[in-house]
């Protein structure tokens, strides 16, 4: 079980002192927010007057998808993959606005709670689903894909509804100083009060366990299929979060769910998350899906054929992945 | 763990990010006409814009005569002939005005999110105008909004806004229906059967058609639509219309249909009748380079009598021209019964291949080397000055 539950490098770990074992065991996160600082930098040459509205404008673009990368963060860490996170939060986005439009205030907070609560029930749908018939995860969450964009487009057939005032104002604009967007403070808060007392708790154990070794978790009294589930519950309820915020940054709910799902296991691999499961955290994802934007931002500066953008994006993410595995591999290296 | 599996793991990654990015932005190119009835361009398409008489903007960043930088954001319709035609008319016009040193596009597919981003991008990159082609009528407003406050106008193109400081500019889809509709009617001689074949169920512009059909139907109480007046909705998509073409032949419907009317899903349904050695019935469709061949080949489509409405995909370049007008605080007419203010309408032309004058204008809009998915119009009169041979380079300054 002690292989099972490390983050990083944690079994080839030496005793050097506790901001060095922080720094070997998020390492890799470490290295993005490295990479992104230069990104900053770099951004800031191209562009001399990218400042606080840009920062601002960037943190509200990451929400939706930094919330999606953190879900499928959380399938990929216990073993699976769920590939209905963008309809999932077609879904919850098209409800939530469907029920927000001309409705007070008030009314909107009961409906931001409901669709949280819809997200668990999603996901758990999904997960029962993965251990009742043991077909593979990616199998279930491809039906489960157009089962939820279906059932969107039974709610709204066309882009439509409305956003809570309270609701638009969280997302925007800044706090404190205008260098501190709201939209990221309320991402880094909503993922951490919900995530870091898991990850320490027993049920964040038994996450990575299975997701490093199932038999060996099984073997230890973990649970497999019942954390399994209870990990595509919190996938559901992040997706949820993440349709939340799609409606609260355009007002709107789209039934036709956006390039979420795929982009999401992008920045779970740029996030430093291993797709065998068991390894990494949630805020690689989250920092991999700022780079993965601000990346765009620059090409826009440099007015760069989108297309070739594109293929640019995809050659750094592989790059980027390729060295840091071949660092971690030379690490290891006796 | 041994050196060959981390490489394995390190080959699996690789090919996963690769897929993820590749697809996941969506930039791939399907080239369907999946935006059908955003799908037409007249040639000739004239210049509607009515009564009101409103100054342009104000605030401009940089001074008349200078070089301009215009930012362009596309949101969907990457590879759809319509949504290509819209982008390289805008290159176009940028490099024939002569006061745009830079159009800094982003044409991709992606949601309404996306394209707020992409618009915030824009400010950011401090352009000194904005067109757009917008993914939803209301959820662009917040950017819309930051971009007034920093002084740079903005241009919808091909649909309308809700946002009060932007300018509109799109074709008058209510006349688009009305005008086929009641040259079909009148081709029927005012009685029998009518096949409506409509776009996409929600879109703006399909509404709007429906409205324009039912106002040219309330002068023909003689005709009868069929399936029923809700019509079957094509999606714009080529394989749906030929899958819905295809059914109403088989099921022995067709038999009783008199005339056609298609949103701009056109040579589809020529096509399909003529395989199954049919004989044709009065159709409209829309000024695509496929349909009008076919209603210009008297040989190979014997028998066949139709009429195309244009519906302009010069709107790009119309929308840089209007976002130039704007910098350079020059008076911008608009129309006064548009659902929006600051709206500019442009009104489309209709020609047929049953009048020696309607042919003459079909044969006018050939243009060539240009795509067959494309449209033909390219230009329009008194919103674009670069030639048709410009639009199809699709060269914009500096490339």
């Amino acid at each position: 079980m002690s292989t099972t539950v490390d983050t990083a490098d944690q079994s080839t770990a030496r005793p050097i002192g506790a901001l060095g074992s922080m720094i070997r065991r998020h390492g890799w996160t470490l290295g993005l927010v490295g990479i992104l600082l230069v990104l900053l930098v770099v951004t800031r040459l191209i562009q001399p007057t990218y400042g606080a509205a840009g920062v601002q404008g960037l943190a509200v673009s990451v929400l939706p998808l930094a919330f999606a990368a953190v879900a499928q963060a959380i399938a990929v860490i216990a073993r699976g993959i769920d590939l209905s996170v963008g309809s999932m939060m077609a879904l919850t986005s098209v409800i939530s606005a469907a029920l927000m439009e001309e409705r007070s205030e008030g009314f909107a907070v009961l409906v931001v709670i409901g669709v949280l609560l819809l997200g668990c029930v999603l996901g758990a749908v999904n997960g029962s689903l993965i251990v009742l018939t043991r077909v593979p995860d990616i199998v279930v969450t491809l039906a489960m894909l157009f089962v939820w964009a279906g059932c969107a487009l039974l709610v709204l057939g066309t882009p439509g509804g409305g956003s809570a005032e309270w609701l638009r104002t969280l997302t925007g604009g800044s706090i404190v100083s205008a260098w501190i967007p709201r939209a990221a403070l309320l991402l880094l808060v909503i993922v951490a009060a919900i995530w870091i007392p898991i990850r320490r708790s027993r049920l964040g154990l038994s996450l990575y366990a299975i997701g490093s070794d199932p038999l060996a978790a099984y073997r230890s009294g973990v649970s497999v299929t019942r954390t399994k589930i209870v990990a595509y519950t919190l996938t559901g309820l992040f997706s949820a979060f993440a349709g939340l915020t799609l409606t609260a940054t355009t007002g709107i709910g789209t039934p036709v769910p956006g390039p979420y799902t795929l982009l999401s296991v992008a920045a779970v691999v740029l996030g430093g998350v291993s797709l065998a499961g068991g390894r990494g955290g949630v805020f690689g994802p989250i920092v991999a899906v700022v780079i993965l934007s601000l990346l765009r931002t620059d090409m826009t500066f440099l007015n760069v054929n989108t297309n070739l953008a594109t293929v640019a994006q995809g050659l750094i993410l592989v790059g980027v992945v390729m060295v840091g595995s071949l660092l971690q591999l030379r690490k290891r290296e006796p | 763990m041994t050196k060959n599996q981390w490489f394995k793991r390190l080959v699996a990654v690789m090919a996963i990010a690769m897929i993820a990015v590749a697809c996941g932005d969506g930039s791939g190119s399907d080239t369907t006409l999946a935006e059908g009835s955003d799908t037409t361009a007249a040639p000739d398409t004239t210049a509607a814009a009515e009564p009101t008489t409103t100054a342009g903007s104000t605030e401009t960043t940089a001074a008349a005569g200078e070089g301009f930088v215009i930012g362009y954001s596309n949101g969907g319709g990457v590879g759809n002939g319509f949504r290509e035609e819209q982008v390289c008319t805008a290159k176009a016009e940028a490099l024939a005005s002569g006061q745009v040193t830079e159009l800094n596009q982003i044409h991709r597919n992606t949601d309404a999110a996306g394209q707020l981003s992409d618009i915030r991008d824009l400010i950011a990159a401090d352009v000194d105008a904005i067109v757009f082609n917008p993914n939803d009528p209301e959820a662009l407003n917040p950017a819309l909004e930051e971009a007034a406050a920093a002084g740079i106008p903005t241009v919808s193109v091909d649909a309308f806004v809700t946002h009060e400081g932007t300018y509109n500019l799109y074709n008058n889809q209510i006349e688009y229906a009305r005008l086929g509709a009641e040259w079909l009617f009148e081709q029927m001689g005012g009685e029998g059967n009518v096949y409506y074949m409509r776009g996409f169920a929600g879109h703006p512009a399909d509404t709007d058609r429906h409205t324009g059909f039912q106002q040219a139907l309330e002068n023909y109480p003689g005709i009868t639509v069929i399936p029923s007046i809700d019509g079957e909705h094509t999606g714009w998509d080529p394989a749906t219309t030929t899958q819905l073409i295809n059914d109403w032949i088989a099921s022995g419907q067709y038999g009783d249909t008199n005339g056609i009317w298609t949103s701009g899903m056109d040579s589809q349904v020529v096509d399909a009748i003529q395989q199954a050695n049919l004989e044709f019935v009065p159709i409209v469709g829309a000024d695509l380079g496929a349909y009008v061949a076919q209603l210009l080949d008297a040989e190979g489509f014997a028998g066949l009598e139709g009429s195309a409405v244009t519906n302009t995909a010069a709107v790009g370049g119309a929308g840089v021209n209007l976002a130039l007008k704007l910098l350079n605080e020059e008076t911008v007419e608009t129309a006064a019964d548009a659902a929006q203010p600051n709206t500019v309408l442009l009104d489309p032309v209709l020609a047929d291949n049953v009048t020696d004058e309607g042919r003459a204008t079909l044969e006018s809009w050939q243009v060539d080397g240009l795509d067959p998915l494309w449209p033909l119009g390219l230009t329009i009169e008194g919103w674009t000055t670069y030639t048709p041979e410009q639009a199809v380079a699709c060269l914009g300054p500096g490339e």
